[in-house]
Formats: structure tokens, sequence, C-alpha cells
């Protein structure tokens, strides 16, 4: 069983490639692209995990 | 500077309606279709991946209910997944285990397969009317 954690990569792995393809044409810019949503998701959702954990669910 | 009007790409392989379902049953299939192979390819392991790994962490292919308007949207975005979505629901796949730690988990990546499928619908319709040349 995946860990959560490894779960939201491979999400976020495969939401970069798809939009890099979708979105950019050359190789260079689709590296790029993919890297800053790959970045953007995992990295958001870190730290939105920490901004909530002063909330926890009652 | 005026926005010049969309050229149909030259010799489709399908009538547009046709090539539009085909790219809704099978992912991957319009861009292949048009010509547009390593994408096509691309496109159709992201999205297969995806709605593998949703169905094996028991993730559910939502069906409408009453009083539950948001079981239309995800009923519409698993629809998505075009045949993968009936074949599943054919293969017993897609049911959803409520109570397994990984459901929520399979119902993201089901609705997000789904939702990356339709938007390559509209993508193999920029290209096939000319909007887009690559």
């Amino acid at each position: 069983m995946l860990d959560h954690f490894t779960l939201m990569v491979l999400h976020a792995l495969l939401i970069a490639v798809f939009f890099a393809f979708l979105w950019k044409r050359e190789k260079q810019e689709r590296w790029r692209y993919f890297w800053k949503v790959f970045a953007a998701l995992v990295l958001g959702a870190v730290a939105l995990g920490w901004l909530m954990y002063p909330f926890p669910r009652p | 500077m005026p926005e010049s009007a969309p050229k149909p790409a030259p010799g489709l392989p399908l009538p547009l309606p046709a090539l539009m379902a085909a790219a809704w049953l099978v992912p991957g299939l319009g861009h292949l279709l048009l010509g547009r192979r390593s994408r096509a390819a691309v496109f159709a392991a992201v999205i297969v991946v995806a709605f593998v790994v949703g169905a094996l962490l028991q993730g559910e292919l939502i069906f409408p209910q009453s009083g539950d308007p948001l079981s239309y949207l995800a009923f519409i975005a698993g629809l998505g997944n075009g045949a993968l979505f009936f074949v599943a629901r054919f293969l017993g796949f897609g049911q959803g285990v409520v109570t397994s730690p990984s459901y929520e988990f399979g119902n993201t990546f089901l609705l997000t397969a789904g939702m990356m499928n339709l938007l390559l619908v509209l993508d193999t319709h920029d290209i096939a009317v000319g909007k887009k040349d690559w």
C-alpha cells in the first residue's frame, strides 16, 4: 500500500506531464512547465498541510 | 490587428463529431487520428495510468444521486473516461469501498483522469478546426 505522500506525488506527476504536453509545444518549454506545475502541486500541498496543522478536525 | 479566422485542418479522417466521440471513447485516439502520435501516446498513458491507479485504490465511479448535486458533476467527470468507464463498471471495478483508507485518493485519480480526457476532446476539436496547429 502506497503512503499518502507518494500517491500525492504520483498524482502531481501525472497532472504535470499532461499539462506540459497539452499546453507547451517545444521540448524545453515542456520541461520548464512540467517542473513548475509539479513543484507547485507538491510544495503547495505540503504548505497547505502545514497551514491546516493548527486547525485539527473536531 | 484583426484575429485571423481559424482554418479547418485539411483532410480530417472523420467528421468532427465522430472525431470528438472517438477522442472521448479512447484516450489519445483523437490526437492519433490527427497524426499527433507522440502526444497521443503520452496522453493515453497518463489517463490510463491515472484511471487504473484510481480503480486499484478502490475509488468509485460515481453515479448521480438525487439530493446530492455534486454527484452529478462527479458523474460527468467519471463519464469523461469514455470506454474505460464502461469497461471498468462491466468488470466490477470502480464500485468504491468507502471504508478503504485509499477511497478518496482513488476517487481523485478517477475524476482527474476523466477531466483530463474531456480536455483532450476539446484539444482535438481545436486541432481539427485549425485553432491549434500542433
